[in-house]
């Protein structure tokens, strides 16, 4: 299970970083706010979050070099791509995101997608 | 057999030669000129075959009536070189009448009084001789200098054998007067004078092909060195006036035109001076002729070809036309004519050299039409192109406040479901409205793009304080990140749209800001010089590269070292900026180096009150 591990939400409009995390937080989930890359790195060393929304165009660290970074530091996070591009399907596969969420989205399909991966880690072999 | 005689023979062969061919080809091409030029050599074979007659021995050569036979025939050479000249210039009447009353009274003569002629008879012939043949050569020379191209060389040609008989008769004639133990070296001389003139007219009437092409070169060499620049020439207009002139200059005519074929209307289009003319093709006209039948054709005389054409032949002192048609492989081009102001004499020539053209001026308008073709191509690619930039840029920008508004709402929408009774939740409504008004922003940006496309930008203009609009605009922005400076030393005031200026300020602070990723200052400096208002925005942020800064205030147009990861635009700032500068009358540039920051410079005319 998530543990009460929080959802990191990185996304550097703070429109949506604050939508996002209302909705999130109205469902019940623990939410990590970040405005770019770079702050989501710092919230992953302080806690370990069960799941990571990335949006993709940011200043200072972009998802791209956040992705890879985590790679590189051997943290596996399941990823999902929150994004306003049309190459958002694309752009998760280039990161090896475990799932994409295109901007603007409908609260039913982001909720669902959290859902899945909150099952998918529920009967995963870290349980 | 003498060398005196051998260079004699050599001579009469010459001459035989030439007349030969002068004489088929007046038969094949009946005109003046060619009838004209048959005669002249026409006579000089009588006066070489009654010769031979006297050499073989036939008839002696002391018979009176041989000599004045022979002596007619010498004389009516210069008569008919004064014809010649008549079929392609202006022989005033007195000299033509002159040349005519001269050459029978000496004929008259030359039967009369037998030999040994008076002195004062063989000076007359002598200078009826050199008189007309002085005339002629003048005219030759002349036409010459006027001709150009083969026809030039031969007009020279002829006129050299002109001189050279000129010079002949001369001599021969005073060479009669001399003691007897000069006649070998008069004969030597005039005998050497005669071979002279006989290769001097073979050049100039019987051109052997070779010097046909060698003389033609010049010309073409001329048209063409400016040819392979031509297709790059602005536009088809500015193509068809310079190879109008090239083929004037090369035919040596007064005017060149070129009609174009419009295939959809069926007509030749010419265009002079800016006014168009159109001509349906018809077999009576030389230009529809050479057109419909694909042939290079000319006419000697307009004015009698097509009557309704005599007024404009001679307003434009045109008497004979030359048209070749412009063809590329099966594609009919159009037609290239070269008006004359009097009948070609070597119309072969001139013909070949006009088609020649004509054929240059296919392939220059061939190429042409590639250039446009492949430009053509190259715009669709960019406008396609630039179409995908805008919708990815635009949808991206879109799309940002539409996902808070639509997640928003569906957010409100199940907490009002799952408790109803909750008070209203203001937070969320302002939320809602702040995204709802970025929307409208973009929306106003995307159409503000077109109104500034259509120069449609400016509302209505008031007294504009732009340090104190700055200074608002530099408080809005400023952060510790980003410090925002205002430097002015004096109020800088004008007639603008201020909504418009705010705008155009407030844009190049957010890009100075937006393009300063690693913060640093933005500072806004302005100044007031003698009729012009100055303001300048330099950040030191990511910088422009010198390709881009050509292309910075073009619409959807994006810096190169611009990642469109992390910033997300439309491309349509700086156009819009530019719009507002513009339609105020002013100017906006800017300087950069990548890595170095940018400096935006607006320019706007001042307050036409203030400098009263």
């Amino acid at each position: 299970m998530t543990d009460g591990r929080p959802i990191l939400v990185v996304d550097d409009d703070p429109d949506i970083l604050s939508t996002i995390s209302d909705i999130l937080e109205f469902e019940g989930y623990p939410v990590e706010k970040a405005r770019n890359g770079e702050e989501g790195l710092k919230v992953i060393d302080r806690i370990r979050p069960w799941l990571v929304l990335l949006d993709m165009r940011m200043p200072v660290l972009n998802g791209w070099d956040f992705a890879r970074i985590l790679k590189e530091r051997e943290i596996n996070l399941p990823i999902l791509v929150i994004t306003a591009a049309q190459d958002a399907q694309r752009w998760a596969q280039e990161i090896g995101a475990e799932g994409f969420v295109a901007k603007p989205f409908d609260l039913a399909d982001l909720l669902f997608a959290i859902e899945r991966q909150k099952g998918i880690q529920g009967t995963g072999p870290l349980n | 057999m003498t060398a005196d005689e051998l260079i004699q023979y050599l001579s009469w062969a010459i001459y035989v030669v030439i007349f030969v061919n002068v004489t088929v080809n007046a038969f094949r091409r009946p005109l003046p000129a060619n009838i004209d030029i048959a005669l002249y050599f026409t006579a000089f074979a009588v006066v070489i075959a009654l010769t031979v007659i006297t050499r073989i021995g036939s008839v002696p050569a002391t018979d009176p009536l041989l000599g004045a036979i022979l002596i007619s025939f010498v004389l009516s050479l210069a008569y008919l070189l004064v014809r010649l000249v008549e079929d392609f210039s202006k022989v005033p009447r007195w000299i033509k009448l002159l040349s005519e009353v001269s050459l029978v009274v000496l004929i008259i003569s030359a039967f009369v009084y037998s030999p040994p002629r008076p002195t004062w008879l063989s000076l007359l012939m002598i200078l009826h001789l050199v008189g007309f043949l002085i005339y002629t050569i003048v005219a030759f020379l002349r036409e010459s200098k006027r001709s150009s191209g083969v026809t030039k060389r031969r007009m020279a040609a002829v006129a050299a054998g002109s001189i050279f008989l000129c010079v002949d008769f001369i001599v021969a004639g005073f060479g009669v007067a001399l003691p007897e133990e000069y006649t070998t070296t008069i004969q030597a001389i005039t005998d050497t004078l005669g071979l002279a003139s006989a290769i001097s007219y073979y050049f100039g009437f019987v051109t052997p092909s070779l010097l046909r092409r060698a003389w033609q070169e010049p010309e073409l060499r001329a048209f063409l060195g400016r040819a392979a620049s031509l297709p790059r020439l602005p536009n088809t207009t500015a193509i068809i006036e310079e190879m109008q002139r090239g083929a004037a200059n090369a035919v040596g005519a007064p005017n060149a035109r070129i009609g174009l074929w419009d295939d959809d209307k069926k007509v030749l289009r010419f265009s002079l001076d800016e006014v168009e003319t159109e001509l349906a093709p018809a077999m009576n006209l030389t230009t529809g002729r050479a057109f419909l039948t694909q042939k290079a054709t000319f006419t000697p005389d307009i004015a009698r070809d097509n009557p309704l054409y005599a007024d404009a032949a001679k307003a434009n002192n045109a008497t004979a036309i030359l048209a070749a048609p412009i063809t590329a492989g099966e594609k009919r081009l159009g037609v290239l004519i070269a008006y004359a102001p009097h009948a070609p004499i070597f119309a072969d020539e001139d013909l070949a050299l006009v088609q020649l053209l004509a054929d240059q001026a296919a392939v220059i308008l061939e190429s042409r039409a590639l250039i446009d073709e492949a430009a053509r191509v190259r715009a669709h690619e960019e406008v396609a192109l630039l179409k995908d930039d805008f919708l990815s840029a635009a949808a991206h920008d879109l799309k940002t406040p539409l996902t808070t508004l639509v997640a928003h709402t569906q957010l409100l929408e199940r907490r009002a479901l799952r408790t109803p009774d909750a008070p209203v939740d203001l937070a969320s409504i302002q939320k809602l409205g702040k995204e709802v008004q970025r929307l409208r922003t973009l929306v106003m940006e995307l159409l503000e793009a077109a109104s500034a496309e259509q120069g449609k930008l400016i509302g209505k203009k008031e007294e504009t304080y732009i340090v104190a609009l700055a200074q608002e605009i530099c408080a809005r922005h400023h952060s510790a990140r980003h410090p925002c400076l205002v430097e002015a030393q004096e109020p800088v005031v004008g007639q603008y749209d201020p909504i418009r200026i705010f705008q155009l300020v407030e844009n190049l602070v957010e890009n100075a800001v937006k393009y300063s990723p690693d913060g640093g200052d933005v500072r806004i400096k302005l100044w007031h010089d003698t009729g012009c208002n100055h303001l300048t925005v330099t950040d030191s942020g990511i910088g422009i590269s010198r390709e881009d800064l050509k292309h910075v205030f073009e619409r959807f147009h994006r810096g190169s070292n611009v990642d469109d990861r992390r910033f997300a635009g439309m491309g349509l700032g700086l156009f819009i900026c530019r719009g507002i500068a513009e339609q105020h009358g002013g100017t906006i540039s800017a300087t950069s180096a990548p890595g170095q920051g940018s400096t935006f410079h607006v320019e706007l005319p001042a307050d036409a009150l203030r400098e009263l």
